[in-house]
C-alpha cells in the first residue's frame, strides 16, 4: 500500500495542463460549473457543438461499418511536424511511414471484431485505459482468442480481500437497503439527478422507486451488492454502482455473473476519482459471493466491448419529439407528413394477443430459453426470474389507471399471444419505462420512453423461418402490436437495440437510426466478438447477442 | 494488480506552506495566462515533491504529447535539484509569482484522502459527467440527424427562411427582391407558407399572408398549409390561416 499525499495533484495536474485534449470531460470540480455555464450558452454556440458531434458520431460508425478511409496526408504530415518539434526519443528515426505505419495501428479500424480501436474518437479512452489494464478483461487489440474462458481463474472465499477498499477519509461505504423506501428514494434522487445525459445534456435518466425495486431485486439478488458512498459529514449519498445476478450463456459455456450497473458518482465529485474505487469494491462483493464474472454495458469504448450495439427510436409523438428536439423535421419533408407516417393502427393486430398473467409463467419460460438459444449470449431464467422480470413491474391496478393501458407505478408491460384454438402461448413481448427528465423544459419536463425487453415466437422453430421470411413478418406483427401498446400507454417514443432479432425488422417498422451506441462488456470472460450492429461470420446483424439489460 | 507504489521512506515531506501554495494554484486564474513550460515546470515540481523524485511509469509514446511532455518534466525536476527543500523553494516562488501570500488559501481544502490503494491521480476513470454518455449502465440515444441536414446552414430562400423562422432576414430578402414568386414551389413540391405552417413559425405566416402568398397552394401530397397546419397541431396557425377570407389581400404582382 502506497502512502501518498495526493488529494492536491488531480486538481494540479487539471489547471498545469494546457495541452490536455480539450474534448475530453472536465474533471475538476471548477469544471463541472463550466459545463453548466455551457449549457446554457447561446443556442447558436449550441448547435455548431452540436452539429460537431454528430458528424463526429458518423466517423464512428463509419469506422465500425469499415468504411473509414486510408489516414489523410495531412493528418500524417501534422503528426511528423510535431514529432520532429517536440524531439525525443526516437523521433529522428521519424518519417512519413513510419508515422503513418503508427497512426494506423492506434486507429481502431473495427471495434467490433476486436482487432483495434477507434479513429480519434475515444483517443482519450483509448490511451488511458491505466485503470482497466489493471483489470482481468481483454485488453484492446488483443484480438479473439483461442478459446473462451477466464481471465483470473476462481478464488476460495478466504483469498479474497475481506476488508474494504479504502475511501477518502471524509466519506464513507454503506450497502442501500432498497426495501426502505427512504434509501431507495436517496438512490433515485441521486439517479435523477447525476446519470447519464445524452451529448448536449438535453435529456436525463429519470428512474423512479418501481423501476429500483424491478431492477435491483430479481430472485436471489445480494443487498451485499447494492454499494453506496456517504458524506461522513452529513451522510449525503453520493455515489452508487449495484450488481444483480445473472445466469448468462456464452457460446457454449453457462456461468452466473453479476450484471453490472448504474455507477453513478455526483456530479460535483467528479474530480475525485471515485469510480475505480466503486467498482473495485463491488467486484469484491461479487468474490465474496464466490462469483468471477460480470457483464456490463456502456456507452463509451472501454476495454473490450464484446459486441457494440446501436440504438434505434420509433417515434410514437412525433410532434412531441420534434418540439423537444429529440427528433428533427428533415429539410425536404414536413412534420406534417411524419406524423401520418407514423401513425398506428387502432387496433391490436394478433388475434388471441393478451396482457401477460401468473398462470403464463410456465408456457413463457419454456417458449423464451428455446427462442433464447438461437443466440451466442442469453440468459438462463428460472420460472421464478421470468415471473419477476416479466410480472412483478406492471403496477398494481389497487392503484389506478393513468389509462386502461397503463396502471400507476407501472414499469414492465408483457402481453402474450395465445392461440384461439390450442390455448397454447406461441409469442409473446414486453417492454419497459425509462423516461428521462427533458433538462430545462417547463412544456415537456418528461420524455416517456418505452425499450423493447425480451421477446420470443415460436415461428423462430418452423423449418425455413429465416429464408421463408415466416420469422421476420410474424415479428413484425408481434413488435407493431408493442408499439400500438406502448403508443396507448402513451409513450412518446419506442426504442431498441440492434440486437436479437430486432435488425430485420426496424427499418419496416419506421424505427430510425440513433446517435447511441452501447457497448457490452464482459468482465473476467474471453470470448469472440458477438454480432451486433454488424455481421460477423455467418451471424447475421444482432443475434450474437440474446441479453438486455435494463 | 498493478499500481503507484512509492517507498514512503524516500519521500519528500512538503510543508504546509507548499500545500497552501497548491491550493491557490490549483484554483487561481492568474494560471492560465502562464506559459506551458512554466506549467510544465510546476507540474514536475508537484510530482516530484509528493509522488516521488522520478516518474514511476516509462515514458509515453511520441504521439501521447502530453502525456510525454509532464513525464519529462516530472524528470527533469529530479535531475535538477539536489533535495525536496529546494525544488519546494523554487515551487513557492513561482506561486508568489502568480499572486500566492503565504498563509492564505484560496479555497478550503477538501478531505485529503491519506491512503488508499486507488491513485486518485490517475486519468483513466471511467467518470460520467454530465452530457457525456459515459460510464457503466446505459447510454442516452436520441435521433440520428441525416448527413444532409448536418450540412452548415446556408439559408437563401424564401423557403430557407420559412423553415429557419427567421422573419428579418426574410424581409431584407424580399426588400431587395420585391419580384420573387411567393408561391413559389421548392424542389420538394413545398411552398413558403406550407413550411413556415408545418414548422409552426407563426410570424412568417402572417407576414406571407400579408405579402399576399396564396393559402390554396397545394403541396406534392394535395395539402394546403391549413391541412398542414392542422395535422402538426399547431393550433394559432390553423386560427390564423382561417381567418384568411381573403386570400390575395395585397394583390400579387
Amino acid at each position: 500500500m502506497s502512502s501518498q499525499p495526493i488529494s492536491q495533484s488531480g486538481e494540479i495536474e487539471d489547471v498545469v495542463d494546457t495541452t490536455h485534449d480539450s474534448d475530453g470531460p472536465e474533471e475538476s470540480e471548477e469544471g463541472v460549473e463550466v459545463q453548466e455555464i455551457d449549457a446554457d450558452a447561446p443556442s447558436s454556440s449550441n448547435k455548431k457543438k452540436k452539429k460537431k458531434k454528430r458528424s463526429k458520431f458518423h466517423k464512428v460508425l463509419d469506422a465500425l461499418s469499415g468504411k473509414s478511409e486510408e489516414i489523410p496526408q495531412e493528418i500524417v504530415d501534422k503528426v511528423l511536424e510535431k514529432v520532429k518539434a517536440d524531439g525525443g526519443e526516437g523521433s529522428e528515426h521519424a518519417d512519413q511511414a513510419t508515422v503513418r505505419q503508427a497512426l494506423e495501428q492506434m486507429r481502431i479500424m473495427d471495434v467490433v471484431k476486436g482487432k483495434a480501436g477507434i479513429g480519434g474518437v475515444n483517443a482519450k479512452q483509448m490511451g488511458e485505459h491505466k485503470f482497466w489494464a489493471t483489470q482481468p478483461v481483454p485488453q484492446l487489440g488483443e484480438g479473439p482468442p483461442l478459446e473462451d474462458g477466464y481471465i483470473e481463474p476462481s478464488k476460495p472465499r478466504e483469498e479474497v480481500r475481506q476488508d474494504p477498499y479504502l475511501l477518502p477519509n471524509d466519506f464513507t461505504w454503506t450497502t442501500i437497503d432498497v426495501n426502505d423506501p427512504a434509501q431507495s428514494k436517496e438512490v433515485y434522487d441521486l439517479l435523477s439527478l447525476n446519470y447519464v445525459e445524452d451529448d448536449d445534456a438535453t435529456f436525463r435518466f429519470n428512474y423512479s422507486a418501481q423501476f429500483l425495486e424491478w431492477a435491483l431485486k430479481p430472485p436471489g439478488y445480494h443487498k451485499e451488492w447494492h454499494i453506496g458512498v456517504r458524506v461522513k459529514a452529513n451522510q449525503k449519498l453520493v455515489a452508487f454502482i449495484s450488481g444483480v445476478p445473472m445466469t448468462l450463456c456464452v457460446r457454449n459455456h453457462q456461468f452466473v455473473v453479476a450484471e453490472i450497473n448504474y455507477l453513478c458518482v455526483h456530479k460535483k465529485l467528479r474530480s475525485r476519482r471515485l469510480a475505480p474505487v466503486l467498482i473495485k469494491e463491488v467486484t469484491r462483493q461479487v468474490h465474496l459471493k464466490g462469483i468471477f464474472q460480470a457483464i456490463y454495458t456502456g456507452g463509451v469504448i472501454i476495454p473490450t466491448p464484446v459486441s457494440t450495439c446501436q440504438y434505434y427510436h420509433r417515434s410514437l409523438n412525433v410532434a412531441k419529439l420534434v418540439d423537444v428536439k429529440f427528433s428533427f423535421v428533415p429539410r425536404n419533408t414536413t412534420l406534417a407528413r411524419m406524423i401520418k407516417g407514423n401513425k398506428l393502427p387502432d387496433q391490436l393486430r394478433l388475434p388471441g394477443v393478451r396482457e401477460m398473467e401468473e398462470k403464463d409463467v410456465p408456457s413463457v419460460t419454456t417458449l423464451l430459453s428455446r427462442y433464447l438459444e438461437r443466440f451466442d449470449m442469453k440468459p438462463i431464467f428460472t420460472q421464478e426470474e421470468v415471473a419477476h422480470q416479466f410480472l412483478i413491474g406492471r403496477g398494481s391496478s389497487e392503484s389506478g389507471y393513468t389509462n386502461s393501458w397503463r396502471r400507476e407505478g407501472q414499469v414492465t408491460w408483457t402481453y402474450v399471444v395465445e392461440h384461439p384454438e390450442t390455448k397454447n402461448i406461441t409469442d409473446f413481448f414486453s417492454f419497459y419505462s425509462l423516461p428521462s427528465t427533458i433538462i430545462n423544459n417547463a412544456k415537456y419536463p418528461t420524455l416517456e420512453a418505452a425499450y423493447l425487453y425480451y421477446y420470443a415466437t415460436d415461428s423462430a422453430f418452423l423449418p425455413g423461418s429465416d429464408e421463408d421470411g415466416i420469422l421476420k413478418r410474424r415479428l413484425q406483427e408481434l413488435i407493431g402490436d408493442a408499439l400500438l401498446v406502448a403508443k396507448k400507454a402513451q409513450f412518446d417514443v419506442f426504442n431498441a437495440l440492434t440486437i436479437m432479432d430486432n435488425v430485420p425488422i426496424l427499418n419496416d417498422l419506421k424505427f430510425g437510426k440513433g446517435d447511441g451506441l452501447l457497448n457490452f462488456y464482459l468482465y473476467n470472460w474471453r470470448t469472440a466478438p458477438l454480432a451486433g450492429v454488424k455481421d460477423i461470420g455467418n451471424v447475421p446483424p444482432g443475434r450474437g447477442v440474446g441479453v438486455v439489460m435494463v | 494488480m498493478k499500481r503507484f507504489s512509492t517507498s514512503t521512506s524516500t519521500m519528500y515531506e512538503p510543508s504546509s506552506s507548499f500545500r497552501e501554495a497548491a491550493a491557490y494554484l490549483s484554483s487561481a486564474s492568474s494560471l492560465q495566462q502562464v506559459s506551458t513550460a512554466t506549467k510544465l515546470e510546476l507540474y514536475g515540481l508537484f510530482k516530484w515533491l509528493t509522488v516521488s523524485p522520478s516518474p514511476n511509469t516509462s515514458r509515453p509514446s511520441i504521439f501521447d504529447m502530453t502525456g510525454r511532455a509532464k513525464w519529462d518534466a516530472w524528470k527533469s525536476t529530479g535531475e535538477n535539484y539536489n533535495d525536496g527543500a529546494e525544488g519546494e523553494r523554487r515551487y513557492l516562488q513561482i506561486a508568489r509569482d502568480l499572486g500566492w501570500t503565504e498563509g492564505t488559501i484560496s479555497k478550503p481544502q477538501v478531505g485529503a484522502p491519506e491512503e488508499d490503494e486507488i491513485d486518485w491521480d490517475e486519468e483513466d476513470v471511467p467518470t460520467q459527467s454530465g452530457g457525456v454518455r459515459s460510464g457503466l449502465g446505459p447510454s442516452i440515444s436520441v435521433m440520428l440527424k441525416d448527413e444532409n441536414d448536418l450540412l452548415p446552414e446556408t439559408d437563401t430562400t424564401i423557403h430557407d427562411f420559412a423553415v429557419s423562422g427567421d422573419l428579418n432576414k426574410l424581409m431584407t430578402l424580399l426588400k431587395n427582391n420585391p419580384h420573387l414568386n411567393l408561391n413559389q414551389l421548392d424542389e420538394n413540391g413545398y411552398a413558403p407558407l406550407h413550411l413556415a405552417s408545418d414548422r409552426g413559425n407563426i410570424s412568417v405566416v402572417k407576414f406571407l399572408l400579408t405579402k399576399g402568398a396564396d393559402p390554396k397552394v397545394k403541396d406534392s401530397d394535395g395539402m394546403t398549409a391549413h391541412d398542414l397546419a392542422e395535422v402538426a397541431g399547431r393550433v394559432d396557425i390553423v386560427q390564423t390561416l382561417s381567418q384568411t377570407s381573403n386570400p390575395h389581400p395585397e394583390p400579387f404582382r
